[in-house]
Parts: structure tokens; C-alpha cells; sequence
């Protein structure tokens, strides 16, 4: 009974995006506004039956209905009810039909919030939007169809993949990957609409900086949320394994984040439009390419899901995105109008072109290393991978020259600038560096890459303080008290800026988090019997004991430990083997006692209930919790900066309120 | 028209998609055992229930089935039956042997007396023999010929199909 219900509203979906797109595509050539009026009405009727049809399943899950294919696949009446729902998009169907209704959710939204302004853009932007929405459906409909019928249904599934029922970050770390990605369709229309008509307009910049911030964030999250997972969960101390998959969610971040940045040279000096257009759709197509990559059986990874049909189908709709982009743009992005110059090397712009240089050079140093091992394997037929070596020691470099540039860039004026204020600017802020460094020397940071990072990091701490609170600063000179200085400056008028620069501090914070995390981390391997103490980097560990619990689907043998320091004991850690039932190996769960200064570690490598031992990997690192403190800090920091400026108080003049392309006072004025 | 961007782009387009396409089909999580082609590992291990050591040197001179398993896996109690078929059927021509790790003896006497067998099964108790194999997880199956040699790995359990094609590799040596 579902089963038919949700594959007519799929088929309704597919037909609604399919006929939005070529309305909207023909509305945006023949600037029809009846066109334009109908293509937003398909684009609701895309995103309602998409609504529908993952409600259905969600229904079907959560009511245990094994006729239905992927209920069958992943259901189970054994496992907890958020289990249950998350399950929704912990196999290969389900995430799609998971994928088709966020992006329905984004496209009403982007649809609705754009109404009556853009209108130069928003029919092919539509079009774009549901030209995309069209091929997920197509996926759901034909390739990975969650909703075939089960004839002789069984009494109850497998559940999904023990992984995901480990932790409960594996709940909240998929959502936000794919409210990440598929965010990043939306800033695509509007760069194929601009790139379509020729023309980007300063209106248009705006609906285009806003649709890839908000997406940013949630993919910023999501990194951070699945280097936080891997720590928790796979027990081997580290946060990130330059994984496939993982540099398949870096990818598009990478040039997103480039792409943040060369709009605002956009919009202050009307260069790099071409650039930025670039930037954003090679976006989107890395968001495709990461989803072939986990989807299509290429790549072996802890996430990916197993080979299916649907791989080379995903690789056609990517063809197909490539050969349209490029088309679209060495048609036309010698359309796209210079308004300004780059002034000078030592300018602010120019520091934004060598920000953006380095996150491209970024982006191609890991997008080889990922697909490299491919190459020799069809070159060579042998199998081999590109191991972190490569990848540390290429992005480290240039991680730390990008921190440079984040000191650098904002202390520099835009524009031309004599000798006397560049030094003015560059100067000062040294201290910061040699505040930094002194103080991570005391804490016993020796290697040389991590003293760079801190003089790089206490450089541009203190201009990205120095530069967050001027607006606070100029208020107080004019005689405003502190408390109307801070309302007005920072969180009234000054949004976009004060929300950048907590970006800004956040990131020197995350990335001398990992340099200090990963170059003074203590690794131990210790043997236990039942009640023995032994020491491990200023700790005293004791094995108290073994214990084992049985759980529906899993068997638990966990190891308890007490961490005492200066004899108080400051910690139980109960690291643990589980056995699902439809597993061939246990998987081991770490545990971790994190404080402030660092982390205590707990892997069991060998845990023997019989004889009561226990042998363990013990992992110290400093820092470590800063690395998600920071990214959280930086998601409120952005979202802070979306939130809309007030509206100016100065009513416009009849000639600037008509014009087309109305300069926007306010985020010029909040940016400068 | 800019042709720059044109070619640049279709260049880097269409070296991504023919690498991306050549991946395709291809099953990552078949690893090829650089074992393959070598002669097995050889072991002396002490026999489940009897308590003699079972040399696998002894049993050269005709093809064998080697099979890593532990009583605390699903898979391995799915397969097992299939094995215990197989045994008896093909015996004396092939040798089978049960390789059990990580596990602890009087759980797999019961197993085996509960399921019964027909090959004999050894423990390998510091699992030093799994790691020469290579083993990853549990089941896991490897196929010797007459004369020592690897010529066949499967992880994962086994089916009465893919027992026999797996065989023929090691018998047609």
C-alpha cells in the first residue's frame, strides 16, 4: 500500500521538476512573466510531493511496513525508534530520497525569498534548480528506488549499518552534510542564470553570497562533526585520514570558502565577477563528483555505500553539469562586465586573489591525491594509496601561508596604500606573533611547523580583534558609553562584519588547535591485569575490571578504567568491543576524557574476559576539544553575519529606489 | 567565445570522468591477497577436542579449503553448514580445515558438537596464523592447490556457488 503511494508521488516530483525546468529555462529566454509565475508553481509542487514521499517512508519505517523495499533493506523491530529514523538515510536509497527533500526544501525557499526581485534572474535560476531536482528524482523513480513492492515481506530486516547505530553523531552528521551540499544548487542557478544572461548585476550579488553562506555553515558543521564522529568512534586517535570521502566533503567546501571571499572583491570593486561565477560552480560540481565518489563503489571507505547501479548514472548527470558549465562559460564570461582594477600588490583585494589562489591550489593538491590512486590502477593495474604523507605535507604549507594571508589580508587597506600605512598596519600586530609563539614554547611546542603556526596565528589574532571591534572603538572616541558602543557597532549596524572576524578568530583557533593536537600527541600501548595502575603521560590508569552487557542487537565486552591525576581520580572510561549480530568483525568504541588542555584517550586493542586483561592504546592530546568548540563558534559566527541588515534609515531618492541596480549602502558600509 | 576556458575546461572534464569511469565496476572491497599465487603460510596448530597438533604441511599433495571463522560470528554460522556439506562430499580428494581465532575452545567444542563437522578445526590461540594469512575479519576462506599454493580468497560467508567456483581455481592447478 506505501509502496505504490510513495513511487506516484516520486513519479509526481520528477514531473513537476522536469516541466519547472523547461518552463523556467523558456520563461528566462522569453522573459515572460506568466512563465516565470508558473515555473515558481512547479517548483512548490516539486518540493510538495518530495515532502510527501519522504513522509511516506518515514511512515513506513516508523510502522515497521517490510513491503516496502528499503524498510525491508534497513528496517529492523529490534533497534531504538531514532534509530529507526535515522535509518532513513543511512543506506543508499534512503539517502537519496533524504537528498530530494532537502533540496526541496531549499528550492521553496530560495523560490519564496526571491519573489518579485531578481526577476532578470530568477526564471533560469529556476530552471536550474529543478533541472537538478529533476535528475534526483529520476534517480529515486529509476535507479535507487526505496519504493518497490516486497511481494512475500519478511517479519523483520537486518537494521541499518551497526556504524550508525554506534554513536549517536551519526544522527546529526549526515543531515548536516547534505543540507551542505545540496545547499550549494542554489548559489549554482543563480551563477548559470548571471552566466545565461551575461551580466552580474551588484543587485544579484547578494541572493548569491547569502544562498552560499548558509549551506557553508552547515558544511563547515558537518566536517567538523565527522572528524568528531571518527575521533569518538573509530578508536584510533586521530580526527581526520585524508579518507576519500572525507576530502570529498573538503573539496567543495575549499572552494565555496574561496568563493565567499572573492565576492566581496566583487562587490567593492567589480573585478573577478568571471572568477567568482567560476568558483561557485566548480562548487556544486565537486558536491556531484563527492557524491559519485561515495556512491559509486569506487572508492573503499568507512562511509561509502555499496556499488549499485546508480554510479554510472551519477556520472552521466556529472558529464553532463561539466559540459554545460563549461559551455556556459567560455560563452560568456567575457560578457561579464569590468567595473574596476586591482590597485597595487600590498591591497587588500590582492591578498583576497592570493587567499583565493591558495584554496584552489588547495583544492587541486587534494582532488589529486584522491582520485591518484584511480590513475595508476588503470595505468598500472595495481592498487595503491595516496597515504597522508602526501597530503600533510602538501597542505600543511599551504594551511599555514592561508593563516598567513587571514593576518595579512584584512590589516591591509583596500586599494592603493603608500609605505607609511602599510607599515603602520603590518607592523603592530607582530607582538601578537611573538605572544603566541612564547606562550606555546612554555606549554612545550618544539617542532618548527607548529611555531609558525602560532607566530602566523597570534599575528592575525591580533588583527582579527583589532579589526572586529572598530566599529565599537570609533563609536566610543565620539563619546557613545561602552555598553550603547557595543549594541550599536557590533550587533545593531556592524552584523556582517563582527560575524566575519568571529569566523576569522575561529578559524586561527582550529587550525593551531590541530597543529598543536597533532604534533604533541603521546600514543601509548599498555597491558593490564585486573587491578593494576600504570602510568601514562602524568596519568595513573587502573583496569578495574571487565564487564559484559548484552543488548538486543549488539554484545558489549567493556573494559573500565579510573584516570586519576596527582592521585584524585578525575575519571571512568569504559572502552568496549561491540558484536552486532550481522557483523563479521566487533568494533571497537573508544572512550575519551576531554578537558579544556587535553585529551585522555581510550582504545581497547584486546580485551580477555576470562583472564581478566586488557590490553589498551592510550592517546594525550592537547587541544583537541578547542577543534570543535572553534567550528561551532564559527557556524554562530557566520550565521550571525547572514542575518539581514535593518533596513537604512534614510528613505531612498525616487531615482535610486527605481534603478536597477541600486549600490547596497549598508554592506558596503558594514564591509569597509 | 573564450577558448581558453573552453579547452582548459573540457580538458580537465575529460580526464575526471574517463578516470572516473575507468573506477567504475570495479569492487573495492575485493582486495587482492598478495597472497595469491604463494605458497600458504605454513602452520602447526593444536586440534579442537582431540588435543594433536595438525600440521597443514600433511596435507600437500591435494587441494585444501582453509577456513578463519570464531563461534561469535553470524556469517560464520551461516556458512557453516555449507562447509560441513562440502567436506563430506568432496572428501578424500579435498582437504578441509577450520582455522578458529579469537575465541575460546570450550565455546567452539560446543559449537561443533551442536552443529557437528566433518573436517578437523584448530585453534589459533595467539592468532599469529590469522596474521600471516592476512586475515581482516571473520569468515574468511582461502583455497590451497595440490601443491601449497594460494590460488583463491573469500571474505565474507560461503555459498555452495561460491565455494565451488572458488575451488575450481585451485583444482584446475
Amino acid at each position: 500500500m506505501l509502496a505504490p503511494l510513495g513511487r506516484i508521488l516520486i513519479l509526481a516530483s520528477l514531473f513537476a521538476a522536469a516541466a519547472g525546468a523547461f518552463i523556467g529555462f523558456y520563461a528566462g529566454r522569453t522573459r515572460s512573466a506568466e512563465g516565470l509565475k508558473w515555473a515558481r508553481r512547479f517548483a512548490y509542487g516539486y518540493a510538495a510531493a518530495i515532502v510527501a514521499a519522504t513522509l511516506v517512508m518515514v511512515y513506513a519505517l516508523l510502522v515497521h511496513d517490510f513491503s516496502v523495499s528499503y524498510v525491508a533493506h534497513v528496517g529492523s523491530t529490534q533497534v531504538p525508534t531514532w534509530v529507526t529514523v535515522v535509518s532513513l538515510w543511512s543506506s543508499l536509497e534512503g539517502s537519496i530520497l533524504f537528498w530530494g527533500l532537502v533540496l526541496g526544501a531549499y528550492i521553496t525557499i530560495a523560490t519564496f525569498f526571491t519573489r518579485g526581485k531578481y526577476e532578470e534572474y530568477q526564471p533560469d535560476a529556476i530552471g536550474v534548480w529543478l533541472a537538478c531536482a529533476a535528475f534526483f528524482s529520476f534517480l529515486i523513480a529509476g535507479p535507487a528506488n526505496p519504493f518497490h513492492t516486497v511481494l512475500s515481506p519478511p517479519l523483520d530486516g537486518p537494521g541499518p549499518n551497526p556504524l550508525l547505530q554506534n554513536h549517536v553523531l551519526m544522527a546529526i552528521h549526515p543531515p548536516f552534510l547534505y543540507l551542505g551540499y545540496v545547499g550549494m544548487t542554489i548559489p549554482f542557478g543563480f551563477a548559470c542564470a548571471a552566466l545565461i544572461k551575461g551580466r552580474l548585476g551588484h543587485n544579484v550579488l547578494k541572493p548569491i553570497r547569502e544562498s552560499l553562506m548558509l549551506p557553508w555553515i552547515f558544511q563547515s558543521v558537518a566536517i567538523m562533526l565527522g572528524g568528531w564522529w571518527a575521533y569518538e568512534v573509530l578508536g584510533w586517535g586521530g580526527y581526520w585520514a585524508w579518507d576519500p570521502v572525507e576530502n570529498a566533503s573538503l573539496l567543495p567546501w575549499l572552494t565555496a570558502t574561496a568563493a565567499l571571499h572573492s565576492i566581496m572583491v566583487v562587490e567593492r570593486r567589480g573585478i573577478l565577477k568571471g572568477w567568482t561565477i567560476t568558483l561557485i560552480q566548480a562548487t556544486f560540481l565537486l558536491v556531484i563528483l563527492g557524491t559519485f565518489m561515495t556512491r559509486s563503489g569506487v572508492f573503499n571507505s568507512v562511509h561509502s555505500f555499496t556499488q549499485s547501479a546508480i554510479g554510472p548514472t551519477i556520472l552521466g548527470f556529472l558529464a553532463a553539469a561539466l559540459l554545460f558549465t563549461i559551455g556556459l562559460l567560455a560563452f560568456r564570461i567575457d560578457k561579464l562586465e569590468v567595473e574596476g582594477r586591482m590597485e597595487g600588490a600590498a591591497s587588500r583585494e590582492a591578498m583576497f586573489l592570493v587567499n583565493n589562489l591558495i584554496f584552489v591550489l588547495l583544492t587541486f593538491t587534494v582532488l589529486i591525491g584522491t582520485v591518484f590512486p584511480l590513475i595508476v590502477e588503470a595505468v598500472k593495474g595495481k592498487q595503491m594509496s595516496v597515504g597522508r604523507p602526501y597530503f600533510d605535507s602538501m597542505t600543511v604549507p599551504l594551511g599555514a601561508l592561508l593563516l598567513f594571508i587571514l593576518g595579512v589580508g584584512p590589516a591591509l587597506p583596500w586599494g592603493r596604500a603608500n609605505a607609511a600605512q602599510i607599515k603602520k598596519a603590518l607592523l603592530p600586530p607582530l607582538i601578537g606573533a611573538i605572544v603566541f609563539v612564547a606562550a606555546g614554547y612554555a606549554f612545550g611546542a618544539r617542532t618548527p611547523w607548529t611555531l609558525l603556526t602560532l607566530a602566523f596565528g597570534g599575528y592575525a589574532a591580533q588583527v582579527t580583534l583589532g579589526q572586529m571591534f572598530i566599529p565599537m572603538l570609533q563609536r566610543m572616541k565620539n563619546g557613545d558609553s561602552f555598553g550603547t558602543a557595543f549594541v550599536d557597532g557590533q550587533l545593531r549596524r556592524g552584523r556582517r562584519r563582527f560575524g566575519s572576524y568571529i569566523v576569522h578568530a575561529s578559524v586561527v583557533i582550529v587550525v593551531i588547535a590541530i597543529a598543536i593536537s597533532s604534533s604533541m600527541r603521546q600514543q601509548m600501548e599498555l597491558h593490564f591485569a585486573k587491578g593494576q595502575t600504570l602510568q601514562a603521560g602524568g596519568y595513573d590508569l587502573t583496569f578495574v575490571g571487565v564487564e559484559e552487557r548484552t543488548e538486543p542487537h549488539r554484545l558489549s565486552t567493556i573494559g573500565i578504567f579510573t584516570i586519576a591525576k596527582n592521585g584524585k581520580q578525575v575519571a571512568r572510561l569504559e572502552p568496549r568491543m561491540n558484536q552486532y549480530q550481522m557483523m563479521r568483525e566487533p568494533i571497537g568504541s573508544p572512550d575519551v576524557h576531554s578537558t579544556a588542555l587535553r585529551d585522555v584517550y581510550i582504545s581497547l586493542s584486546n580485551i580477555d574476559a576470562a583472564n581478566e586483561t586488557a590490553s589498551i592504546t592510550v592517546f594525550i592530546s592537547p587541544f583537541i576539544v578547542w577543534i570543535w568548540l572553534a567550528v561551532i563558534a564559527l557556524a554562530l559566527g557566520a550565521l550571525f553575519a547572514l542575518i539581514p541588515p535593518r533596513r537604512p534609515a534614510v528613505i531612498l531618492s525616487p531615482s535610486a529606489a527605481t534603478s536597477k541596480d541600486p549600490v547596497p549602502n549598508d554592506a558596503a558600509a558594514e564591509t569597509a | 567565445m573564450n577558448r581558453t576556458v573552453l579547452f582548459v575546461g573540457l580538458l580537465i572534464a575529460a580526464v575526471l570522468v574517463a578516470i572516473l569511469f575507468l573506477g567504475l565496476g570495479k569492487d573495492p572491497s575485493e582486495i587482492r591477497s598478495p597472497l595469491i599465487g604463494k605458497p600458504a603460510p605454513s602452520f602447526a596448530l593444536r586440534e579442537v577436542g582431540t588435543g594433536r597438533t595438525v600440521d597443514v604441511t600433511q596435507f600437500k599433495g591435494k587441494p585444501m579449503v582453509i577456513n578463519f571463522w570464531a563461534t561469535w560470528c553470524a556469517p560464520c554460522w551461516e556458512e557453516h553448514p555449507v562447509l560441513v556439506a562440502n567436506a563430506r562430499m568432496l572428501q578424500p580428494d579435498v582437504q578441509f580445515l577450520g582455522v578458529v581465532f579469537q575465541d575460546k575452545e570450550d565455546k567452539i567444542l560446543g559449537f561443533l558438537n551442536e552443529r557437528g563437522t566433518s573436517y578437523p578445526t584448530v585453534v589459533d590461540e595467539a592468532g599469529k596464523t590469522a596474521i600471516a594469512y592476512g586475515v581482516g575479519g571473520v569468515p574468511e576462506t582461502f583455497f590451497l592447490d595440490a601443491n601449497g599454493v594460494i590460488r583463491a580468497k573469500y571474505a565474507g560467508p560461503m555459498s555452495p556457488d561460491i565455494l565451488r567456483e572458488n575451488l575450481q581455481k585451485a583444482m584446475k592447478q
